[in-house]
């Protein structure tokens, strides 16, 4: 049973990392390889304020949040302006950066040593609970219009821009929005697992964060969500078949791309209509 | 004498030394429909692309009414009052086409973001206005059963039609066509003129049309710009513009 809820509780974890990742890359279209940067931002300002600063918990976790919001708005500045690939090799360099930067910065961060000791102050309750609120909220921006413009930008930036979309400014609030979701999930994570070092969370999670969104479907947040339950915890259950463990995921991912280009759930989404009626749908 | 519309003057765009645009100027009245025409890369689209931001002017001045456009950034346009068609259909592909015409009303959404994170009555209410506005235009052009498709599940008519709608979902003041007969056959092209003359009518709108189809434009323009390697070189009502040496000469070539 305890096994059983350690890996749900990572699990969650890891999903409200994918949530962050959907409001980006799968809403709109912004490949980004930084998200594990603001993960590591977010963990790491958190553990550091409670830690060496002795700030109380709620604080640490705020201060972790903010620091996501003021590093994307920075790092957003330039590099919204960029297209596709460029944007993705600029964020790529960010995520390493970061890593980088934790490593060098080893009085404050403690280097390759990681932070230890932190105090297990998260338990599941708090990790769904949060999930649950980010969902909410991510699915009242999509049917909404700024969902609508998360999906005409990434569908046609130039048509977008020509419904009156100020484009480079909503990109910039996906990014904020994304960069706390993800500094949020960071500094949870710190709390949770106890330990954080500088190479959790290097540009492939950031890449594993992508792939999660796209064979969940990227119109689809109930994909998003069980794409990465069922990823992350497929990987606790089949340890025991080592490295084929990638292997099986390639090959899943494959299948996803080639067979079913828009994602397992497509458009399709969980709504508290469906949930309810479901019954009688069958009869 | 009606207000004008639109007032560009003198206005020229370069693509690296391949001068699109030489000089054009032109005046839009409230309530015309005008017409851009000229040969295949005589510019026309790129008039249309100057006029709504897309790239910026290098000489030249608009005006949209008393604001001066020209430097304008191309959303700012929108939401002053311009919209318009593309010449290949530019629909979003992965929103259904309520959500299409949905999209196109944003610049007239009220609420904010922190409002739609969670959702505030205020917003269901707009959402609920939108809905039914857009339904009122899929009704107008006869596709109330199609809400719900993808865009490019629909037959080619239909995504233009569809696209004409979406540009009169914010109700602009002068709509922008580009090439909106293109691909529609014969009894289509008839079907839009009416549709055109229609709208104008019913929506109090002024019109630019960039268009090769004559047809079209004979018996819907009231005015017509004639572009020649970027330049303008003839303006006038149709049946003059019908009997312009230098039109003629521009469509026809020379000794023939």
């Amino acid at each position: 049973m305890e096994f059983y809820l350690k890996v749900l509780e990572i699990t969650c974890l890891y999903t409200i990392l994918v949530l962050g990742a959907y409001l980006m890359t799968g809403l709109t279209g912004l490949f980004s390889l930084g998200q594990g940067g603001f993960v590591s931002i977010g963990a790491y300002t958190a553990a550091i304020a409670y830690l060496k600063f002795g700030l109380p918990f709620a604080a640490s976790i705020g201060l972790a949040v903010a620091m996501g919001i003021v590093v994307g708005f920075v790092i957003g500045l330039p590099t919204l302006r960029l297209h596709r690939d460029y944007f993705l090799l600029v964020t790529f360099g960010f995520g390493e950066m970061v890593r980088a930067a934790l490593l060098h910065l080893a009085q404050l961060t403690g280097g390759g040593l990681g932070v230890a000791g932190i105090p297990k102050l998260v338990g599941l309750p708090t990790i769904i609970l949060s999930i649950v609120v980010i969902t909410l909220i991510i699915a009242n921006l999509k049917r909404s219009r700024f969902g609508r413009d998360c999906i005409a930008i990434r569908d046609d930036e130039l048509a977008a821009t020509l419904m009156g979309i100020p484009v480079y400014r909503h990109k910039m609030k996906v990014f904020i929005l994304s960069s706390a979701i993800t500094s949020y999930g960071g500094a949870i994570y710190a709390f949770v697992i106890m330990f954080i070092e500088p190479n959790l969370f290097n540009w492939l999670e950031s890449a594993k964060l992508i792939i999660i969104t796209f064979v969940g479907g990227v119109n689809s947040i109930t994909g998003a969500i069980v794409a990465s339950v069922v990823y992350y915890s497929f990987g606790e259950f089949f340890r025991f078949v080592d490295v084929w463990r990638d292997v099986l995921l390639a090959i899943a991912v494959l299948l996803v791309t080639i067979f079913r280009s828009q994602g397992i759930f497509g458009n399709w989404e969980l709504t508290p209509g469906k949930l309810l009626f479901w019954r009688r749908k069958e009869l | 004498m009606t207000a004008e519309v639109l007032k560009i003057t003198d206005i020229s765009k370069n693509f690296g030394g391949v001068a699109a645009v030489t000089g054009f100027s032109m005046i839009q009245r409230e309530n015309e429909i005008t017409a851009i025409i000229g040969p295949n890369g005589a510019g026309k689209t790129t008039v249309f692309n100057l006029i709504t931001g897309v790239y910026p002017v290098d000489t030249g001045r608009m005006w949209f009414y008393d604001t001066e456009i020209t430097r304008t950034p191309a959303h700012a346009i929108t939401a002053l009052g311009i919209t318009r068609t593309f010449q290949n259909i530019r629909l979003f592909r992965n929103l259904n086409v309520l959500d299409n015409l949905k999209v196109a009303f944003g610049v007239k959404s009220r609420y904010t973001v922190w409002e739609e994170m969670v959702r505030l009555s205020r917003v269901r209410r707009e959402e609920r206005a939108v809905i039914d506005l857009a339904k009122s235009y899929l009704a107008y052009f006869g596709m109330e059963r199609y809400a719900s498709y993808y865009p490019y599940n629909l037959p080619y008519g239909l995504q233009r039609r569809l696209e004409l709608a979406r540009a009169l979902m914010p109700t602009p003041k002068l709509l922008l066509l580009d090439e909106p007969g293109a691909g529609l056959n014969p009894r289509e092209i008839r079907e839009l003129i009416g549709t055109l003359l229609k709208i104008k009518e019913e929506k109090k709108l002024s019109m630019i049309v960039v268009e090769h189809h004559m047809e079209l434009v004979m018996n819907s323009c009231t005015t017509l710009h004639v572009l020649d390697f970027g330049k303008k070189i003839a303006e006038g009502r149709p049946e003059e513009i019908k009997k312009n040496e230098q039109v003629l000469q521009a469509y026809l070539g020379d000794e023939v």
